[in-house]
């Protein structure tokens, strides 16, 4: 109770709308095991972009087939990925709002981030569709083995971050996120910048290198 | 004169102690208020970042369409604008510069790892990479 009239003396603003921590490290376990989880899936992910690598040069010496340079539209990705970091601004001004106890804001931010996934999920689904229709399928070459296996799993990981915002917007609506509960928007924003900066590398890695 | 426990010295250890514990200010493991939960930045300077980060892709994008650039320059710039926006989300929206320096520590370990043992397998087959 002092130190939190110390935190308001001091003129900090005292994150009332935090969890308390009673655990011995001081920090929150649920945000220790999404860090964990978080830091696990760098492994995943990395596993796939390595493996994209690997593949990339040796396409034409197995098979024949559609290759990046022909199939990218670039223009097209970059709005895409453009969506999906500021989707990240947006998840990160709906934690701003609960945490300053703006419900409504919360709301209006959160339903922003899911639209703004859900933009760039369709935006994935209509890329493939179209890779599709030009021959290029998961089994085509090493490119369409890798390329969609590595941006599908990325996309998995978009629709289940849309699906946890939507799940808390649903609650918010049922007042039942409280400022106290801010813990609960600050874990689903983790995961999703998390899956931004995992783009930020595909978009790279993947999109952008091919045109050299 | 507060004692030392071995919860102390271990939490010191783990990096989970305040850097302000010495001030006699917020020191509350286990207490109302997190130590870590400093001020964190307002919308403004959200919106400042993601400003920031729309001009990094801007310019990313148009490196890539340099084709006059040396092919391993242009990867080079590519990574390092990559990177520089990777870094803005994790400091600023991921909270990572305020937040506890565990979970930074946590993270990094990862990162570290993966990208130790991920370069060992590219670099076995280096000549399938960076190749056109």
């Amino acid at each position: 109770m002092a130190q939190a009239v110390v935190a308001a003396e001091s003129g900090a603003v005292a994150h009332a709308a935090h969890e308390e921590h009673t655990t011995n490290t001081g920090v929150s376990n649920p945000k220790l095991a999404m860090w964990l989880f978080l830091s696990s899936e760098a492994l995943l992910f990395g596993a796939f972009i390595s493996t994209y690598f690997l593949y990339r040069g040796r396409d034409a010496q197995f098979r024949k087939g559609p290759t990046p340079d022909k199939m990218f539209n670039i223009p097209f990705t970059s709005v895409t990925s453009f969506i999906l970091l500021m989707s990240s601004l947006t998840m990160v001004l709906a934690l701003a709002a609960i945490q300053r106890g703006d419900h409504r804001r919360l709301r209006i931010w959160l339903l922003a981030t899911a639209l703004f996934g859900a933009t760039f999920v369709g935006g994935q689904v209509f890329e493939f569709t179209e890779f599709y229709r030009q021959g290029l399928t998961l089994s085509s070459n090493m490119f369409g083995t890798t390329f969609f296996v590595l941006t599908g799993l990325h996309g998995v990981h978009v629709t289940v971050g849309i699906i946890w915002l939507l799940l808390l917007y649903g609650r918010s609506m049922q007042n039942r996120l409280p400022t106290e509960k801010s813990l609960a928007v600050e874990m689903a924003g983790l995961y999703w910048h998390y899956v931004d900066i995992v783009w930020i590398f595909i978009f790279f890695a993947v999109y952008l290198i091919p045109q050299h | 004169m507060t004692e030392t426990t071995d919860v102390d010295v271990v939490q010191a250890d783990l990096g989970l102690v305040p850097p302000s514990e010495g001030g006699g200010e917020l020191v509350p493991a286990g207490g109302e208020v997190s130590p870590y939960d400093h001020e964190h930045p307002g919308p403004r300077q959200y919106v400042l970042i993601g400003m920031v980060l729309v001009v990094i892709t801007a310019a990313e994008i148009s490196v890539s369409y340099m084709t006059s650039l040396n092919s391993n320059v242009a990867i080079a710039l590519l990574g390092c604008m990559a990177a520089m926006k990777f870094f803005l989300v994790c400091a600023w929206f991921m909270h990572m510069k305020m937040d506890a320096p565990f979970f930074r520590r946590l993270f990094i370990s990862g990162l570290v790892l993966g990208s130790i043992v991920y370069g060992i397998v590219l670099f076995m087959f280096a000549s399938t990479v960076l190749v056109r």
